[in-house]
């Protein structure tokens, strides 16, 4: 726990943490000081001067908040009127040059601006000149597009790609209304956590080029979700939205703060994943090479496991936790062998030393706690023998080439569960399609042994059912999470004193 | 000043009016004296020759929607879906793209307004910030043989003209 020390906001005594700034301070208690170039992973620049907040006793007459660290008996003004009139001139001077063409702007909705405006000025504007004009919709690469106008010359940006990225493409030149952010010349955005400077940038300056025009933001349900994109598992928004007469569909992914994990930010890859969510999904059943309706899909792929004599299970390793406990035990019941060989999903030498790992499954740790077999050896040799081979999910196209899929496959009989329509999804006799991670519950361990929760965010007109479902109608014991969850406490050591429920939300830590 | 009181006379109190038979009659009487007269001359009908006679309508009468166009001809709207959001009925579906007119960055790919759906509060109208959407079109009566028929789209919305003038629309409180 950290220091605590007490000072007084507007007469009103609130108790805060030591040592942070006075903007994240008091906001940790609900008390919002406006601020536009502060960014708590940025730290503060001092450039705004929105943030301006007057101290009484012995100090200047003015300081801004995200520079002045809480400190005990400190008496904060915020509501007087000379900071009133400070906040109220500040957004003036910001709004001078502004465009104002929040109708175009993606940013529109969660505008910093716009937000400000509200609150702090709200007069009409008393520009007689003709405002300064500046360069729209600069393509800046990585799929950011810029709008020199929309600026307000925070500088965040140009500080993410210095001390983030430390790749340093943007920078602000010129001076007074003449400033500007811009790359160097023939140096466009090229890093890829490029797109976080979309959600830095406070106003509608830095878009994206993937959701511009695609929807006004104010309609989007923000859901939190976790990357599936490699084994980091950022937290995110997931920003979906069910149109009228469509279907329900995600928009965008954006990082959620989590300390633990991922800090503010994600990757620009694991960004662009929501498409899958969106695409070539598996939408029809198929029994017997045809297409069918679910129920007589399971029903074969039922009958098929009790009449194999040597089933092979294989498992995602992005399935959850609880998918994964539930395939593992109804592999134990049919004497199947579950294997979770997944190693086409590694990248050698992709991640770095931030956020990107090399390996681009979720939940690969999930199979080694559970203690399912992931090598190479034991898969290929159970397939030697087997039968019938049940894919849940896994991208085996990862890891085999066709023609090595078609050996390793052979004659034996071939069915999957799985969420997207492919060439593998095609070989299969028997598939039954399945809800993606936007669309169910569950919980996955990622790189750093770090156990997240994630609930489901997606609702589609006709939903698929979870993998755990399925496993339950082709006669698996687990009939949903808490089930599975019973189960894993019992049976894995380092799981024995998790409760579900408890688990906080910046993950859990195990210690193993 | 004092109050002015008006008695009303009261009917309906005396025994033959009690009776109501000998009111029925007269009022049938009534009704075919009407009848008669009307059907031997109907020059002097109370009611309008709908729909041979239109009635006339005032700029401020909502009716069909139209979008309106610059002088060039080039869309007003620029797809900010501020009448999509005010629409109570939800009955406008907006799908914006990269705009290339060389007027501003975003327009409208698509524009649907289900006229089934619409309850015609002149709520888009008064949304919109570009003056984009009117419904001064003077179209009020909205007919089609099939449901499809009756969702306007973007081309349908633009190619319709406003059935009154700048300053008589204005005049109208816009
Ligand atoms: S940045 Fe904000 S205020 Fe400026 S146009 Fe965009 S939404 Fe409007
Ligand atoms: S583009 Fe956005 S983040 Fe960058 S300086 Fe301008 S307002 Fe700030
Ligand atoms: S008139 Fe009312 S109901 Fe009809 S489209 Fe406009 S806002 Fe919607
Ligand atoms: S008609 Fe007006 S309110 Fe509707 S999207 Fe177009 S500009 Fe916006
Ligand atoms: S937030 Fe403090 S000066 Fe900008």
């Amino acid at each position: 726990m950290a220091e605590m020390v007490k000072l007084s906001v507007n007469g009103q005594e609130v108790e805060v943490e030591a040592g942070k700034n006075l903007i994240d301070a008091v906001g940790a208690v609900g008390i919002e000081i406006p601020h536009l170039c502060y960014h708590p992973a940025l730290g503060a620049d001092g450039n705004c001067r929105m943030c301006l907040v007057g101290i009484e006793d012995g100090r200047p007459p003015l300081v801004p908040a995200c520079k002045t660290p809480a400190a005990e008996g400190m008496k904060v003004q915020l509501d007087a009127e000379h900071i009133k009139k400070i906040q109220h001139d500040v957004m003036e001077l910001e709004l001078i040059n502004h465009p104002t063409d929040c109708p175009i702007c993606d940013q529109a909705g969660e505008c910093a601006l716009q937000d400000y405006y509200q609150k702090y000025d709200g007069q009409e504007s008393r520009m007689t000149v003709p405002q300064v004009q500046k360069s729209k919709k600069l393509d800046f690469g990585c799929g950011v597009i810029h709008d020199q106008e929309r600026c307000i010359l925070c500088a965040r940006c140009v500080r993410f790609t210095r001390q983030i990225t430390k790749t340093g493409e943007l920078g602000i030149v010129n001076r007074t209304d003449d400033a500007r952010v811009t790359t160097f010349p023939g140096r466009p955005l090229n890093n890829r956590y490029a797109l976080n400077v979309v959600d830095l940038c406070p106003v509608g300056a830095m878009t994206s080029s993937d959701f511009r025009f695609k929807q006004r933001v104010w309609f989007l349900t923000r859901d939190k979700g976790i990357c599936h994109g490699c084994s980091k598992g950022c937290n995110i928004f997931i920003d979906h939205h069910k149109e009228k007469y469509k279907d329900d569909i995600i928009y965008r992914y954006r990082p959620f703060v989590n300390e633990q994990v991922n800090g503010y930010f994600m990757c620009d890859e694991g960004r662009m994943t929501y498409k899958k969510e969106n695409q070539d999904r598996l939408l029809v059943a198929k029994a017997n090479n045809a297409e069918s309706i679910i129920s007589s899909a399971v029903d074969s792929l039922k009958n098929s496991i009790s009449s194999s004599n040597k089933p092979v299970f294989l498992v995602s390793p992005n399935c959850s936790l609880e998918q994964m406990y539930a395939i593992k035990k109804l592999g134990e019941a049919k004497g199947a062998t579950v294997s979770g060989f997944s190693d086409g999903y590694i990248l050698e030498g992709d991640g770095d030393d931030f956020l990107i790992q090399d390996d681009k499954a979720a939940n690969r740790a999930g199979l080694e706690l559970l203690g399912v077999d992931t090598t190479k050896e034991a898969f290929e040799s159970a397939m030697k023998e087997a039968d019938l081979l049940v894919n849940f999910n896994n991208d085996l196209a990862k890891s085999y080439d066709a023609a090595a899929l078609d050996e390793l496959i052979g004659d034996c009989k071939f069915a999957m569960v799985a969420t997207t329509q492919d060439a593998l999804t095609e070989k299969a006799e028997i598939a039954i399609p399945a809800a993606s991670y936007s669309e169910y519950s569950g919980s996955v361990i990622n790189t750093d042994n770090i156990l997240q929760m994630f609930n489901k965010a997606v609702v589609k007109n006709e939903p698929f059912d979870d993998i755990v479902n399925i496993v339950s109608r082709i006669g698996g014991d687990v009939n949903e999470n808490s089930a599975a969850w019973a189960g894993m406490k019992a049976s894995v050591p380092a799981l024995k004193d998790v409760e579900p429920e408890q688990i906080p939300e910046q993950g859990l830590a195990l210690n193993s | 000043m004092s109050i002015k009181v008006k008695t009303i006379v009261r009917y309906g109190r005396s025994w033959q009016e009690r009776l109501y038979l000998i009111e029925v009659f007269k009022g049938m009487a009534c009704t075919f004296r009407h009848f008669i007269t009307n059907f031997l001359d109907n020059s002097k009908l109370y009611v309008r020759h709908y729909p041979e006679v239109k009635p006339e309508i005032t700029p401020r009468w909502r009716g069909r929607h139209r979008l309106t166009t610059h002088e060039d001809g080039t869309i007003k709207c620029v797809a900010c879906y501020m009448c999509q959001t005010n629409c109570p009925a939800q009955c406008i579906q907006i799908e914006a793209g990269e705009r290339t007119d060389g007027r501003t960055e975003k327009v409208p790919l698509k524009f649907d307004i289900d006229l089934l759906e619409c309850i015609y509060c002149g709520y888009c109208v008064e949304a919109c910030p570009m003056d984009a959407i009117r419904m001064d079109t003077g179209i009020f009566s909205v007919t089609a043989t099939n449901r499809e028929e009756m969702k306007m789209t973007i081309d349908q919305l633009r190619s319709t003209p406003g059935a009154f003038s700048e300053e008589e629309y204005k005049k109208g409180g816009a």
